[in-house]
């Protein structure tokens, strides 16, 4: 049985989670417009029903960016329908949601590379490159 | 086997990406309740960390704790846990076994000494001078105190390690006890369940190895972020509870309404744990939601706490004995004293009639 | 053993046991005592004993007119504490489980809800009923440690019993442990004290019944 089908009276309630959330998120991005910090809500710690995730992702809409990650398990990213206010769910086993949270950010910093991660990758591509330069070896030449 | 490099640089000569750690940083801070713009912070602290040395001793127990912490597949974020630690001992994982076995504990302990983490799983047998559980040809009491010695501190994984759990309940032949009876003069962290929570396990020890210390402890022991709550306080059927609408046997109306389980003996009232809100099986269920009450199983005592299906409302007692004497005994001396009575009367009568 | 497993235990057991124990005690000891003949000749057509104990229970259960309105307030509030404190032992949830656990019996419970309210009202009510005993100079003359002791154990469980279903002070467990030991207590004091008149009650004021049906005025 699935966790909605147990119980689906409970489920379904909507209990105005999604609106007090609203409110929170448009006060923290009018902090950020004026060059405040970013904030974060991890939705997972909040007690929400089913039926309050589903109105906040509704009231959030989609905006002009979505991502799809592949690190660690499946992750979904997607700029909503305000700029700044990214919804991110990070997939764990079997599909299920293992963190969600809304990120009131510019730009989630899970999207930049991180420098030594460039560093490393640098150095990994300036060696096939020289692998690439080497001159081909004769006898393998010969075969093609 | 101990690492002496960073585990940011473990992962980038891995190909692991920083997003990784981030997403797992986040993911941590999720779990345990930290604010979710600590994550960052968090990522980088982890990164500049060294692997942490982990010794998994295995006593009175039934692998069930080590089960419920590898149940998951690669590659995920719950298993990336087994990249901050160097996993330096485990009798059930390790491939190596007998005197090989035994050296891969001792040269980690020589290596590390001071500043590995011992995680004990199972209770400890102390009656007989502990014969009852052994290997290796030492007894669990001698392969803990030898392992603690020099430990920079301890987890005590399951009820049994925590409380004595099983092998304490009455009438505990073989004198189990948990590890902090033995253990007295290192910090020692208790997370119980049967088994525990999988995320309260590699949680607690990621948090060792982000933040190098130990978190915020209940009084029994146990990090506040996994233990904080009970059950009840958190449980999806709390509403019913308020209304107190009841389910009054397993398979009556209430029951399949998904109403409280309180009068079917539910212990969620007071048991602490995550249950409620991390759940089981990679999030499935948890056993309230798949229509039973709350054994109490991460509380010492659980099995000897009255049965699982008495309500906590109803007293544990029941002597017949005792009950059945009190009253007998009321009985016969208030009769003793009316008696008495009676007798002082006829007496004084008796007098007068003379 | 934690305090919650000692009060469901050890606690309530050896409570309930010196509860049955004193009980029994008292009754035996009453009811076995060698009763006096009433040698008076009854009053021209006094009813049967029986009839006058049952007119007299009822008489005595409302104010005769004579004493006036004076004691209108503690007579209706004590009803209302009484009333209250039936209400919330036989029509909760768990204290119909706890009682099911002893007796077998069991019957449907009242919501919570309506527990939650008349606990409040009869905690008022037995707040009401000590400011009177310690404001009237009368009652307060005749009130001793008995009455204060007897107040104090009805108070408690009807106290910690709110505390704990509201999870209000502290946590569930030492709440309900508690509470528990609050009804330990009040099963100890119980057949000792002055709560004895839950039983004493029928006697003797059917035994004044009998008592005036046989001698006195018609009334």
């Amino acid at each position: 049985m699935t966790a909605d089908g147990a119980t689906p009276t409970l489920y379904d309630i909507s209990t105005g989670m999604a609106m007090s959330l609203m409110q929170e998120i448009a006060e923290r991005l009018g902090i950020l417009a004026e060059g405040g910090e970013p904030h974060a809500i991890d939705l997972l710690g909040i007690p929400m029903s089913k039926r309050d995730r589903d109105e906040l992702e509704a009231m959030l809409g989609r905006g002009e960016v979505e991502v799809t990650l592949d690190v660690a398990g499946a992750s979904r990213l997607w700029e909503t329908q305000y700029s700044g206010v990214w919804w991110i769910r990070h997939f764990g086993e079997g599909e299920r949601v293992a963190s969600e949270r809304i990120e009131i950010v510019p730009v989630p910093e899970i999207l930049s590379a991180h420098r030594l991660d460039m560093a490393a990758a640098a150095r990994r591509l300036s060696d096939e490159l020289a692998q690439a330069n080497e001159p081909i070896p004769q006898e393998e030449s010969a075969h093609v | 086997m101990s690492e002496q490099e960073t585990i940011g640089e473990l992962l980038v000569k891995r190909g692991i990406s920083r997003r990784a750690l981030l997403k797992y940083a986040g993911y941590l801070a999720s779990v345990m309740a930290l604010p979710p713009t600590s994550s960052t912070a968090m990522a980088q602290a982890l990164a500049n960390a060294r692997r942490q040395s982990v010794i998994w001793l295995s006593f009175q127990e039934c692998t069930g704790c080590t089960e419920s912490l590898t149940r998951s597949f690669s590659p995920t974020i719950e298993d990336m846990i087994f990249d901050l630690i160097s996993l330096d001992y485990h009798e059930t994982l390790q491939a190596v076994s007998g005197y090989a076995a035994e050296e891969a504990r001792m040269q980690a302990m020589k290596e590390n000494k001071g500043k590995y983490v011992v995680v004990v799983d199972g209770s400890v047998s102390t009656k007989d001078g502990g014969v009852y559980s052994a290997n290796a040809g030492k007894t669990n009491l001698e392969t803990l105190q030898e392992t603690a010695k020099d430990a920079l501190a301890l987890i005590s994984v399951g009820t049994c390690a925590a409380f004595g759990g099983i092998p304490h309940a009455k009438p505990n032949p073989t004198g189990a006890v948990p590890v902090s009876d033995i253990i007295t003069d290192k910090p020692i962290i208790n997370i119980p369940g049967c088994p525990p929570i999988a995320e309260a396990i590699a949680g607690t020890v990621a948090y060792l190895v982000t933040f190098g210390k130990i978190p915020e402890l209940d009084h029994l022991g146990r990090p506040k972020a996994f233990f904080g709550d009970t059950i009840h306080d958190r449980c999806y059927r709390r509403p019913f509870y308020d209304k107190g609408l009841f389910a009054k046997s397993f398979d009556d109306e209430g029951a399949r309404n998904g109403w409280c389980l309180y009068e079917v003996g539910c212990k969620g009232p007071v048991t602490y744990n995550a249950c409620a809100t991390l759940k089981w099986n990679g999030g499935v269920s948890f056993p309230i939601q798949s229509g039973h009450g709350c054994l109490g199983c991460s509380e010492p005592d659980f099995w000897d706490r009255g049965g699982f299906y008495k309500p906590l409302s109803s007293w544990t007692g029941g002597n017949a004995a005792i009950i059945g004497g009190a009253a007998a005994a009321g009985a016969v001396v208030g009769a003793a004293s009316a008696l008495l009575a009676r007798r002082r009367k006829a007496s004084a009568s008796g007098e007068k009639g003379s | 053993m934690s305090l919650l497993d000692f009060a469901r235990g050890p606690a309530l057991e050896y409570a309930f046991a010196i509860f049955l124990f004193g009980i029994l005690w008292r009754i035996a000891s009453l009811f076995l005592l060698p009763r006096a003949k009433d040698r008076s000749v009854p009053r021209p057509g006094a009813p049967a004993a029986a009839v006058s104990a049952a007119r007299g229970f009822v008489r005595h259960m409302w104010l005769r007119p004579p004493y006036g309105q004076s004691t209108v307030f503690a007579l209706v509030n004590g009803y209302i504490f009484h009333v209250g404190l039936a209400i919330i032992v036989f029509g909760f949830g768990p204290h119909i489980l706890f009682i099911n656990g002893l007796t077998g019996l069991s019957w449907p419970n009242l919501p919570s809800g309506v527990i939650s309210v008349v606990s409040v009202v009869t905690l008022a009510a037995l707040a009401a009923a000590l400011v009177r005993r310690l404001t009237s100079p009368v009652l307060r003359l005749l009130s001793g440690f008995n009455d204060y002791m007897s107040w104090l154990v009805t108070t408690a469980p009807v106290l910690t019993g709110l505390l704990a279903v509201s999870h209000l002070g502290a946590k569930y467990e030492t709440l309900l442990a508690v509470h528990i030991l609050s009804i330990a207590v009040f099963l100890i004091w119980f057949p000792f004290g002055k709560l004895f008149h839950a039983f004493l009650v029928f006697v003797t004021r059917s035994q004044t019944g009998a008592f005036y049906g046989r001698r006195g005025v018609q009334i």
